[in-house]
């Protein structure tokens, strides 16, 4: 990484000399031109004084503009030829402006190098900025998971509470691990996907299928909190997406309505999908707490944690953030609405192109269920 | 810790956090205190509007204003109820900024559950001493100087108003209670701050060198704040000789 640096600053500096060498070249060139002119109109004034002696002292004209082709003599006067005057000046232009085409090409490429090289420096700056605030982040995050565990666990050691108080508290140190857990395979996750899109398999995947399988294996944990999650995809809409990653994706966008509706003490999550304008779209609405219109932008940022004032919230900051590069990779877009804190949500995914599977019994694909 | 209590010291804590927020209050319930839960800057400076609080336990990491946004809200609002500092920052730098925000004491996350309470307690601890040596006498006359110890503010010499902060306020209280004898910088450090939340004892002398400049004719040579040199302060309310 350093070392990269090196080289790149280096090239940089290479560049910026030849930058200024083809400029030094430039002038050079045009000064060199300009001397040699110079030094060919002293030759001809020189042949024209010789000229002009030679007529007075009586040789004929004829005889003159023969010795010296570049003369012609007019009333007994002797000039420089206007072809030859004019060739000299020709001479000049026609160098200056071959140099300056020269020269500009080459200022160009130059210019155009060490545009490249200040982008790419400026990327890398980027990058290790965003690293040092996510890493700043990533540890901050932690430790609010960590200082509650301690809390707990110190209050276990301090005070010896009856067991009844002592199962809360294990209870929470359970939930802070399992919290801290999240964060880790979330991280994990958010990192791999910084990568770019490394193992990302685009196929054709049966929305209400992985919709359904989400949605069971969090009914329970649904119910116990009062909240209703409630279903309704056409069985023939399908997306191209990485199965696995669909599954995330929904998961992370559930997950966050329901810590949402949960905040507001229970209530329902609906999930629709439709297809249009040949895409696919699925609408995620619950009766959470909803938020700010105006912070709609941020909620897919890393970090955000929107429902946290609510009192209610364990998330990590990094769910929807998955779930918008996730839907990046898979081409599709993510929306969020809200009229208010305390009115709902509804989140949008986006697919594009409404793959259609093959009319019944045509089987141009297997059936999609069977996919592990 | 066998340590004189304020009975039912009523404690506001603002911590976003459900679990930690739950555990602070649970230890301080279990210690007697009275206690008040916020979840955010904005829930907290509401109830302060309507509540008065002895302590006030603030997360810096709010969603919203950040809690030295709402610590300096409050200052400038003229409410002196002390603050500690919870954070997941724990370099010095953040520290300054907390203290310079009107927090008393600085705690970084994760913390031990002893500290805090120790902390807590030297906190009201210092409060009570406070208020009640205002109490019996809540103005200062030096040398033209007038000092109202509870609302703290003072007129100087020259007829300028000054606006105390609360740790120029102990400091100049902890000397005029033992007004000629000398005070050790160490021992200033106790009564004001508490036990290790400054690094060093050089703050205490930064703070005379406030006071001199607030109250003294000629800052350069002190007649009511003397330097007792190796040693710490002497306060001299008729002024040396």
């Amino acid at each position: 990484m350093r070392s990269m640096r090196v080289v790149q600053l280096t090239a940089l500096a290479l560049v910026a000399v030849s930058a200024v060498q083809v400029g030094w070249w430039l002038v050079d060139q045009h000064n060199y031109t300009a001397e040699r002119v110079h030094a060919a109109r002293v030759a001809y004034t020189e042949q024209l004084a010789a000229a002009q002696g030679l007529l007075e002292s009586g040789t004929a004209s004829t005889r003159v503009e023969e010795l010296l082709p570049a003369i012609t003599v007019h009333d007994g006067r002797a000039a420089l030829s206007p072809q030859v005057a004019a060739l000299l000046t020709s001479e000049q232009r026609r160098r200056d402006t071959q140099y300056a085409w020269e020269g500009a090409f080459f200022l160009l490429a130059l210019a155009v190098c060490i545009a490249v090289i200040v982008r790419a420096l400026r990327a890398e700056a980027r990058v290790h900025e965003d690293q040092d605030s996510f890493l700043a982040l990533v540890s901050h995050q932690f430790k609010t998971p960590l200082a509650s565990l301690q809390l707990s666990l110190e209050t276990l050691a301090l005070r010896a509470p009856p067991p009844e108080a002592a199962g809360r508290l294990i209870d929470r140190m359970l939930a802070d691990l399992a919290r801290m857990e999240l964060m880790v395979t979330q991280i994990l996750e958010s990192a791999r996907l910084e990568r770019g899109r490394a193992d990302f398999k685009a196929e054709p995947v049966q929305l209400a299928t992985a919709v359904g399988r989400v949605i069971g294996q969090m009914e329970e944990r649904a119910r116990a909190e009062q909240v209703s999650i409630a279903s309704d995809i056409a069985p023939g809409l399908y997306v191209v997406s990485d199965a696995l990653a669909l599954d995330v994706v929904v998961r992370n966008v559930l997950e966050n309505a329901l810590t949402a509706v949960r905040s507001a003490g229970g209530g329902r999550i609906a999930l629709s999908a439709r297809a249009q304008n040949n895409e696919v779209e699925l609408s995620v609405q619950d009766s959470g707490v909803g938020f700010a219109p105006a912070e709609a932008s941020r909620l897919f940022e890393k970090f955000t944690r929107l429902h946290a004032a609510a009192g209610g919230a364990y998330g990590t900051g990094l769910g929807l953030f998955i779930v918008r590069r996730l839907m990046e990779l898979a081409q599709g877009r993510v929306g969020a609405h809200s009229d208010g804190p305390g009115k709902g949500a509804r989140l949008t995914l986006t697919w594009p192109g409404g793959w259609q599977p093959a009319s019944p019994g045509g089987g141009s694909l297997a059936a999609p269920e069977a996919r592990p | 810790m066998n340590t004189t209590r304020v009975p039912a010291a009523h404690i506001l804590v603002v911590e976003d956090d459900p679990h930690l927020a739950a555990g602070v209050m649970e230890n301080l319930r279990a210690d007697g205190y009275e206690v008040s839960a916020a979840g955010d800057g904005e829930a907290a400076l509401a109830w302060l509007g309507t509540h008065g609080c002895a302590l006030i336990v603030l997360d810096v990491m709010l969603p919203g204003a950040d809690g030295f946004a709402v610590c300096r809200t409050l200052r400038e609002q003229g409410n002196s109820t002390p603050v500690l500092f919870l954070t997941a920052r724990g370099d010095p730098a953040d520290r300054v900024r907390g203290l310079e925000a009107g927090g008393d004491d600085y705690l970084a996350k994760p913390f031990h559950l002893a500290e805090f309470l120790l902390r807590v307690r030297a906190i009201l601890r210092r409060w009570e001493w406070y208020r009640s040596a205002t109490s019996t006498t809540a103005v200062l006359r030096f040398g033209g100087n007038e000092v109202d110890f509870r609302a703290f503010r003072a007129r100087s010499w020259n007829g300028d108003a000054q606006e105390l902060t609360e740790k120029e306020a102990m400091i100049l209280k902890v000397l005029a209670e033992h007004a000629g004898e000398i005070v050790s910088r160490e021992d200033l450090l106790e009564r004001v701050w508490g036990y290790d939340v400054f690094p060093s004892t050089r703050t205490v002398d930064n703070f005379i060198l406030r006071l001199r400049k607030r109250f003294e004719k000629d800052p350069a040579s002190p007649r009511h704040f003397l330097t007792v040199w190796g040693v710490g302060y002497r306060f001299l309310s008729e002024g040396a000789p």
